[in-house]
């Protein structure tokens, strides 16, 4: 299929509250134009593909509890049992027993786990990328331990390979390849972007810095709907005296390639911001307010690049608290009430936990947690490409209920978070359910803030 | 031969040998497979501390879950721990032990053995009836996940008859009994009893890793 | 023998009182938990009874059982059993040797043919046309099969003739088995034990005579009042089973205070017989109440068990070797399994 094909028919809404493809039908999405019995060999092929012995351990060990689905906000939301967590792995956990597990052989001769057919695959579509946010709520539940969410990403692979992608994040997937944004925002769109940005705000934008010690990402959310946080990081950087650049050739931080399982396309977009760090002479790249872009680059990037990185990689949310507690940031004191939604892939399974909360300490508001938090906080229900498949409308908001109903028995004055995609989630489920809370970014909270000089 | 010697002889070497080489054939094919070296900056230097704090508190189920799981939990934890009583605190079962790894240590009365077994035994009735009615469960459940129940509840239910003389003979029953043992151990290494190995394992690695990245363990 | 030789008329003879003789009745109707009426009607039919016509066959045996028999506690027992038989041939006992005795065991089939309560001791060797044991140049095999035909039933006393018992214990030389494995057309009762209890031999003749039938037999073919319980169920040491308290050793501390014998090998649990009720050496006593597990010989292939101190648990094999080749091989195969997914994976990843 040629890429020309997808944007006349499913062109992108790029001024849209979110950015998707015009009102697909339901329907089971192929990419590509093999025939179903190779769809199924390249399926099976890749589903085994990337099994360690860690993963092996995983989906040797499972128990069949069902105590996942308590965890998963899809399960509690729709009480379907086909959400059920585990449940998602069925023809990945089929491919990995019949041919790569230790009776992977004494399966296959006597046939006792089937090959996985095509129609398993369309209908495992929607539980593995439509249903699954990748949170990892549910990896905390399970009695043996098990990394459900770890798998799920890893039997995405599989299905890619498939072309068995649904259409809108193979699309964001494939323009992110294409134009190096999934979005729309090409170095010619940023730099414009920063240019204007720069003269609007009476901010000082580096960009394309040859040197630098610091290089800053930016999500492709950011750049093309919330603009505000190049402004708020800018701000930030210049405030503490910092030599920093944004780079043209390695900006964006987001990895539609992981999301939607293509390893090749995952690899090549975290090169670019690997490189254009290394080429800059950086020792710090400050990833933004993104949670998958943390998970790939924090966790997966040095093993990408296939050695310890150069430089150090922080999250913005760990970078202001560094420089918070140092005393670097100086803050106006907010005096309002606050609750922090943790992104998933920060916090619970990124590690960044008390940075945000350092931050907001340092600002002066008053943090109220939320019922369940930090690691064990509810997913907001956008991540891991959900929120760009339209046909997982409607049990994203089911599940999105879980999320404002914890929210507000805060009774906090100001909701905050530091992911661009929680946050687009957030507007989404606002305008939908007509909600009177509005997500606001932690980074541009700091910068609002700053103390004059 | 007689069916008692059949079970005490061939049948139980036979399950012996079966049960150590699937053992070691499945965690061999499983721990040998690749691993990746990690190469991120770790923000925790050793890991190992979350392997152990894993392995130790997944066994209390979290505030956050608890009103939802505690059912499943209450009765697993009932079963396992009155099958850990039935198995590891009555004195013949001792012995068994003791004659395959010459280690011994002290019993329990019967009494407190034959209460767990009957509590054991009701908690897996209902553990199977769980599985039949609850919907994510019927959905999960496979051939091992009832066999795998079969032959836990077999030798408890043998176990329980023998000591009470109920249906046939006593040499009968204890036969009946130790064959039920030999087919549990026949098929635990193959199907999901294996989880009591592997749970070590798995609840180790997600440790050992998300202590690294001080994720949420 | 030409008047008709009844039991009344020989006890009279011998000056067994009346009174003994319903004291033996009494004793034998209860242990074989016949209602106390049984006791009087067992006098009244013994006594008119004719002496029952026995021929007891003795193959590859100790004598054992026989000295059990003779030696028993109560003179009277003896006494009375004798009494109550016409034993027409027992090698034994009999007076008579060589070509008298068996012209007697001969001339005794042949006037109580169809009649006569054949008794066998000892298995019978099979192998090599049974050259192992015979008598008077007769294999016991072919001798069986002779006194069999006219038998009005069969007992076979001791655990030889009734299982095949220690002769016939691996590698069984000499392809020794027992009664019931070549006669096949016979009633026959087993009364196992190495040796039986004598009272057991006692009251299983007392009601064949009285009641001109073998009393009710278990699965093994042994009477179900002897044999219906495991030694285990009616030991005195039970209450300390149930506890959990077991001697360890058979000098410590719980062996002192008379635990359980269980964790000694005791094979009480599997053994069915009278021993922990009817005890021996006239009620005095039996082997687990002087400190010693039972040894279970009154089961088949007893001997043959495995240790007499290893517990019943534990597996009859020593299973180490196999259990390390078990796991060494199942090594190598989930190796060989975990290489070739390896190099399955590596022949993807290459592939593009």
């Amino acid at each position: 299929m040629s890429t020309a094909d997808i944007d006349s028919a499913h062109p992108l809404e790029l001024n849209q509250p979110r950015f998707s493809v015009k009102k697909p039908e339901p329907r089971y999405d192929k990419q590509g134009d093999m025939p179903d019995a190779q769809r199924v060999e390249t399926a099976m092929r890749y589903f085994v593909k990337d099994f360690g012995a860690v993963a092996a351990t995983y989906m040797e060990s499972c128990i069949h509890c069902g105590m996942c689905a308590e965890a998963c906000h899809f399960y509690i939301a729709t009480e379907n049992p086909k959400y059920t967590p585990i449940w998602k792995l069925e023809p990945f956990k089929q491919a990995y027993k019949r041919e790569a597990g230790p009776f992977a052989a004494i399966y296959r001769a006597l046939n006792l786990k089937k090959k996985v057919t095509v129609e398993q695959l369309e209908e495992w579509q929607e539980l593995l990328y439509d249903s699954c946010t990748l949170c990892g709520r549910c990896t905390l539940i399970c009695p043996m331990g098990i990394d459900i969410a770890a798998l799920v990403g890893l039997a995405r692979h599989g299905m890619n390979q498939a072309g068995l992608v649904p259409h809108e994040l193979w699309a964001v997937a494939e323009r992110a390849e294409r134009e190096g944004s999934p979005l729309g925002a090409t170095p010619k769109v940023f730099k414009e972007r920063c240019e204007w940005l720069a003269d609007d705000n009476e901010v000082e934008i580096f960009v394309d810095k040859a040197q630098a010690d610091v290089v800053a990402a930016m999500s492709s959310i950011e750049i093309m709907k919330y603009p505000g946080s190049i402004v708020a990081t800018s701000k930030i950087l210049n405030h503490l005296g910092l030599n920093w650049t944004f780079r043209s050739d390695g900006y964006e931080a987001t990895n539609f390639g992981m999301l939607s399982g293509n390893s090749a396309w995952q690899r090549e977009a975290s090169m670019k911001l690997i490189n254009a760090t290394i080429a800059a002479g950086a020792k710090l790249l400050i990833l933004p307010e993104c949670g998958h872009a943390y998970g790939a680059m924090r966790w997966q990037g040095a093993n990408i690049y296939g050695k310890p990185l150069p430089f150090r990689v922080l999250h913005i949310s760990e970078f202001l608290a560094e420089n918070t507690k140092s005393g670097a940031l100086k803050t106006k004191p907010l005096s309002k009430t606050m609750t922090f939604h943790d992104p998933c892939q920060v916090s619970r399974r990124g590690g960044a936990i008390e940075a945000p909360r350092e931050v907001i300490d340092g600002l002066g508001a008053e943090l109220i947690e939320m019922q369940d938090t930090k690691g064990l906080n509810w997913c907001c229900g956008g991540g891991g490409g959900v929120v760009t498949i339209h046909r997982a409308d409607h049990i994203r908001y089911q599940a999105f209920q879980i999320k404002m109903k914890q929210i507000d028995n805060t009774g906090a004055e100001m909701l905050v978070s530091s992911c661009s995609n929680c946050r687009q989630t957030f507007d989404d489920g606002q305008d939908h359910f007509h909600w009177d809370k509005t997500m606001l970014s932690l980074l541009d909270l700091v910068a609002d803030n700053l103390e004059d000089k | 031969m007689d069916l008692l010697q059949f079970a005490r002889g061939p049948a139980l070497t036979w399950a012996l040998a079966i049960f150590a080489f699937g053992m070691t054939w499945r965690l061999a094919g499983i721990l040998l497979l690749k691993r990746r070296p990690d190469y991120s900056e770790p923000r925790n230097a050793t890991s190992w501390p979350g392997a152990l704090k894993l392995i130790i508190s997944r066994s209390w189920p979290r505030r956050e879950f608890i009103q939802r799981t505690a059912f499943g939990q209450a009765l697993g934890y009932i079963f396992h721990i009155g099958l850990a009583i039935v198995v590891f605190g009555f004195a013949p079962h001792i012995l068994f032990f003791r004659g395959l790894t010459g280690l011994d240590w002290p019993n329990l009365p019967n009494a407190i053995i034959y209460l767990s077994g009957a509590i054991t035994l009701g908690a897996l009735i209902v553990v199977l009836g769980r599985r039949l009615i609850h919907p994510v469960l019927r959905l999960l459940s496979n051939f091992d996940d009832y066999f795998s129940w079969f032959v836990t509840f077999a030798p408890v239910a043998t176990g329980m008859l023998a000591v009470a003389h109920l249906g046939a003979r006593y040499e009968t029953l204890l036969a009946i009994h130790i064959l039920s043992v030999a087919l549990l151990l026949v098929w635990f290494p193959f199907g999901k009893l294996m989880h009591a190995a592997l749970v070590f394992v798995s609840r180790g690695s997600t440790g050992a890793l998300f202590e690294r990245k001080g994720a949420s363990i | 023998m030409n008047e008709p030789d009844i039991l009344g008329a020989s006890l009279a003879r011998s000056g067994i009182s009346r009174r003994s003789f319903l004291k033996f009745c009494t004793a034998m109707a209860s242990l074989m938990a016949l209602p106390p009426s049984a006791a009087y009607a067992m006098a009244d039919a013994l006594k008119r009874a004719q002496r029952q016509s026995v021929i007891w066959l003795s193959f590859q045996e100790c004598t054992g059982c026989v000295e059990s028999l003779t030696r028993s506690f109560d003179p009277t027992l003896e006494q009375l059993i004798f009494e109550m038989i016409s034993l027409d041939y027992q090698e034994t006992l009999q007076a008579a040797s060589g070509e008298a005795a068996e012209s007697a065991r001969k001339q005794a089939m042949k006037a109580s043919y169809g009649k006569y309560l054949l008794i066998v001791d000892g298995s019978i060797p099979t192998k090599d046309g049974g050259v192992y044991s015979t008598v008077a140049g007769v294999s016991n095999h072919d001798l069986l099969v002779e006194a069999a035909k006219g038998a009005a039933a069969i007992v076979a006393v001791g655990t030889c003739s009734s299982f095949g018992g220690i002769p016939h214990a691996n590698p069984n030389p000499t392809g020794a088995v027992s009664v019931s494995d070549i006669i096949k057309d016979k009633p026959i009762m087993n009364v196992p034990g190495c040796p039986p209890i004598p009272s057991v031999i006692a009251g299983v003749l007392a009601y064949f005579i009285t009641y001109g039938k073998l009393p009710e037999l278990d699965n093994l073919n042994r009477p179900k009042v002897f044999f219906a319980d495991t030694i285990h169920d009616r030991c005195y040491r039970r209450p300390f089973y149930d506890q959990g308290k077991f001697a360890k050793t058979f000098d410590d501390e719980g062996a002192r205070n008379g635990w359980c014998l269980y964790e000694l090998g005791c094979k009480g649990p599997t053994t069915y017989n009278a021993c922990a009720t009817i005890k021996w050496n006239g009620g005095v006593s039996f082997p687990i109440e002087s400190g010693h597990g039972c040894l279970g010989c009154s089961e088949p292939n007893f001997w043959d068990k495995g240790s007499f101190y290893k517990p019943l648990p534990v597996p009859l094999a020593d299973n180490t070797p196999i259990i390390t080749a078990a796991a060494l091989g199942g090594i190598a195969v989930g190796t060989a399994a975990a290489v070739i997914s390896r190099k399955h994976q590596t022949s993807i990843s290459e592939e593009k």
